[in-house]
């Protein structure tokens, strides 16, 4: 069976390069099928990496408590952020203190989310996050500063740090330090820019370039003095302890909530799950239609093979009559067709991930490289090669002999 | 050549093809007896229609009788498997072609060395055997053409080299001569009729009463039957001491007769 396999190989080889156009043609039909499907499963799986990465070279002891609890429905999938965006949260400033009062617990950060425009002198911006957090969330979530300080215990009410972003729109400049903005008729004097980010992906949900940072006092104050949490962050002081850490986490605010387990606590992967399952999904419908470009590839095979049967007639009728069983008659068109489509996975998977990088020039995250989409396009193209030709195989294998012999070019 | 006549190569028992149905139906093939003893040269004759092309499908394998049995090499092997026919076909079997079918991709000796594929062997060894029957056609400086860049006599000889390369026990040979020109023709002849004083058990259909000369033995058919079987004596020549073509793998001193053919060809050139 080696010999056999090794043999038509060979085999293929000389009677694809005796045809060369024409396996070209047929090699970049399914190499554009593979091409778009590695396209994107790696930028997919790029996109859902992200969150789990950032929360890996946080140190791995970060920990989300999010109010709600996950669903598998499929409500979830379309809006991900159901049970932070129309349901009061059923976190409170007093789980906040009770988790900061945790022993394994290094330091919690609420995120509390409101909406409003921005209005200094010069402009109005009205696309932008406003955030109402503690000091801590600098060391958790890693903020660079960029000019000034982050908020912190003594700095006044109300005062504001801004994304790099947000700073330029409102002033016009990056260097805003002192200037004043006005956020429901209050006044905020900007005392801290961040760093330009890039990262709207994040496990905070937020895109800290165009956000601004306000106290939790400042936060409340909009709300009646009730702070509305939609996040609390925790970062262990160990990365071991904090399996251990969650749990007391979780028993402290299932007995503050009063036996109701309504709030969820992710840790790792969990982090991003709404936010993979959401592009799960959609890159799955994406890939599926992905894959009608690799059944045009396929149908091509299947074109030029039964075209090949066509043209060898002879040929096959002579390998017949000097010895050739059937099943080695279908052996030698299927390695032909395997070895198009296999030829075909690889520039496509290539081709695939040179169109990903061009396109991740233009986004802010970079393809992935995992064995699954290098065992997707070999998997498909070696199922293309099978599925499209076992038939001209198939064919060539049932011709007789004696007619084969009669026919003439 | 000690062994000869214990069983005879071919044996055929009331052999019967038909084709069509109903009205239509008619016997390519009615009721054939024939016995064919190991190292006779046969020549089957007869007007077209008559039947000696399926009577040589049939021989070779490639159709199937509806009646009859069919021994060869003393085994019955009407009721094998398709797949069983062609590991038979590959082993005991050669087939020369009117139309040479050579294959144009694969140069010469790949092409000779074909059947050895499905024999299972390496190619290493493949193109080893192949070369060393080319030597004893003349193609030793050919190997390396392609098909279509010789001529037709030398196309049927690589064809005959092809069909002897896997030792067979019988070669069956289709108007080899059909597409030849008569100076060709006469050589193809002389080669066939040299495997044939080697041992060799050849077959042949053809058209051109000429040829029956090189025979031991004329069949005519009519009609799906034999009509006349003829055998013509053959002179007891030296070929004692020649080898079979295509045993030369096995018994490697058989060098000498492939010489002896080259001076005695070159005279004749």
């Amino acid at each position: 069976m080696r010999l056999f396999i090794i043999e038509h190989a060979q085999n293929a080889y000389y009677s694809l390069k005796s045809t060369k156009m024409r396996t070209i043609l047929t090699t970049l039909g399914v190499a554009i099928g593979v091409a778009s499907i590695t396209a994107i499963l790696s930028l997919g799986s790029g996109i859902t990496q992200i969150v789990s990465r950032q929360v890996e070279a946080l140190g791995g002891n970060i920990a989300v408590v999010r109010p709600g609890v996950p669903s598998d429905d499929k409500q979830s999938l379309v809006n991900p952020t159901l049970e932070q965006g129309y349901t009061l949260s059923t976190l409170t400033e007093k789980d906040l203190s009770d988790i900061e009062d945790i022993k394994g617990v290094d330091a919690a950060a609420p995120i509390m989310l409101t909406a409003g425009s921005i209005k200094s002198s010069s402009a109005t911006v009205q696309k932008n996050t406003i955030l109402a957090t503690t000091p801590a969330l600098m060391d958790i979530a890693n903020l660079p500063i960029r000019d000034g300080q982050f908020i912190d215990s003594v700095t006044n009410k109300d005062t504001a740090v801004i994304g790099n972003q947000l700073s330029v729109d409102l002033f016009g400049t990056d260097q805003s330090i002192g200037q004043t903005f006005k956020l429901r008729g209050q006044t905020f004097t900007v005392i801290g820019v961040l760093k330009s980010i890039h990262d709207p992906i994040n496990f905070n949900n937020i895109d800290f370039d165009t956000t601004a940072i306000i106290s939790l006092e400042s936060g409340k104050s909009f709300h009646q003095g009730i702070a509305q949490i939609q996040q609390i962050d925790i970062r262990a002081k160990n990365a071991s302890d904090l399996a251990k850490v969650m749990q007391e986490v979780d028993a402290r605010l299932t007995k503050n909530h009063l036996g109701e387990k309504d709030f969820s606590t992710l840790t790792g992967e969990e982090i991003s799950r709404p936010t993979s399952r959401f592009f799960s999904s959609l890159i799955s419908i994406m890939t599926i239609i992905a894959s009608i470009s690799l059944i045009v590839g396929g149908v091509g095979i299947m074109n030029i093979m039964l075209v090949g049967v066509a043209e060898r007639t002879r040929e096959i009728g002579l390998r017949k009559s000097v010895g050739a069983s059937n099943s080695n008659i279908v052996w030698q068109f299927l390695v032909e067709s395997l070895i198009i489509s296999l030829l075909g996975g690889v520039f496509g998977y290539i081709g695939g991930y040179i169109l990903a990088f061009i396109i991740s020039t233009f986004l802010t995250f970079i393809p992935a490289f995992t064995w699954e989409i290098a065992a997707a396009a070999f998997g498909t193209s070696l199922g293309v090669g099978i599925l499209f030709g076992i038939y001209p195989a198939l064919r060539a294998a049932r011709k007789d002999p004696i007619e084969s012999l009669r026919h003439y070019h | 050549m000690s062994k000869k006549k214990l069983t005879p190569v071919i044996e055929l028992r009331g052999l019967t093809k038909r084709y069509g149905v109903g009205d239509a139906q008619h016997n390519a093939l009615d009721n054939i007896d024939l016995t064919i003893e190991k190292g006779e040269f046969i020549t089957i004759m007869g007007p077209s229609g008559c039947g000696k092309t399926t009577l040589l499908n049939i021989l070779g394998l490639l159709d199937r009788s509806n009646e009859g049995e069919y021994f060869l090499d003393g085994t019955s092997i009407e009721r094998f498997s398709g797949a069983r026919h062609a590991r038979i076909r590959s082993r005991q079997i050669g087939i020369v072609f009117q139309h040479f079918n050579l294959i144009n991709r694969l140069n010469v000796i790949e092409n000779v060395a074909l059947p050895l594929t499905y024999n299972g062997m390496f190619r290493t060894k493949r193109l080893k055997q192949a070369s060393s029957v080319l030597k004893n056609f003349h193609l030793s400086e050919r190997e390396y053409y392609m098909p279509w860049q010789l001529s037709g006599g030398q196309m049927q000889r690589v064809a005959i080299a092809r069909a002897l390369v896997n030792n067979p026990s019988i070669i069956l040979a289709d108007e080899p001569t059909g597409n030849l020109d008569s100076k060709a023709s006469h050589v193809i002849m002389e080669e066939l009729s040299d495997i044939h004083k080697r041992g060799n058990t050849i077959i042949m259909v053809t058209h051109n009463p000429d040829l029956t000369t090189y025979a031991s033995r004329v069949i005519h058919m009519l009609d799906g039957r034999v009509a006349s079987d003829t055998k013509i004596p053959v002179e007891p020549k030296k070929s004692a001491e020649k080898i079979p073509l295509g045993m030369h793998h096995k018994e490697e001193k058989n060098k000498k007769p492939a010489k002896k053919r080259k001076t005695t060809k070159a005279k004749k050139k």
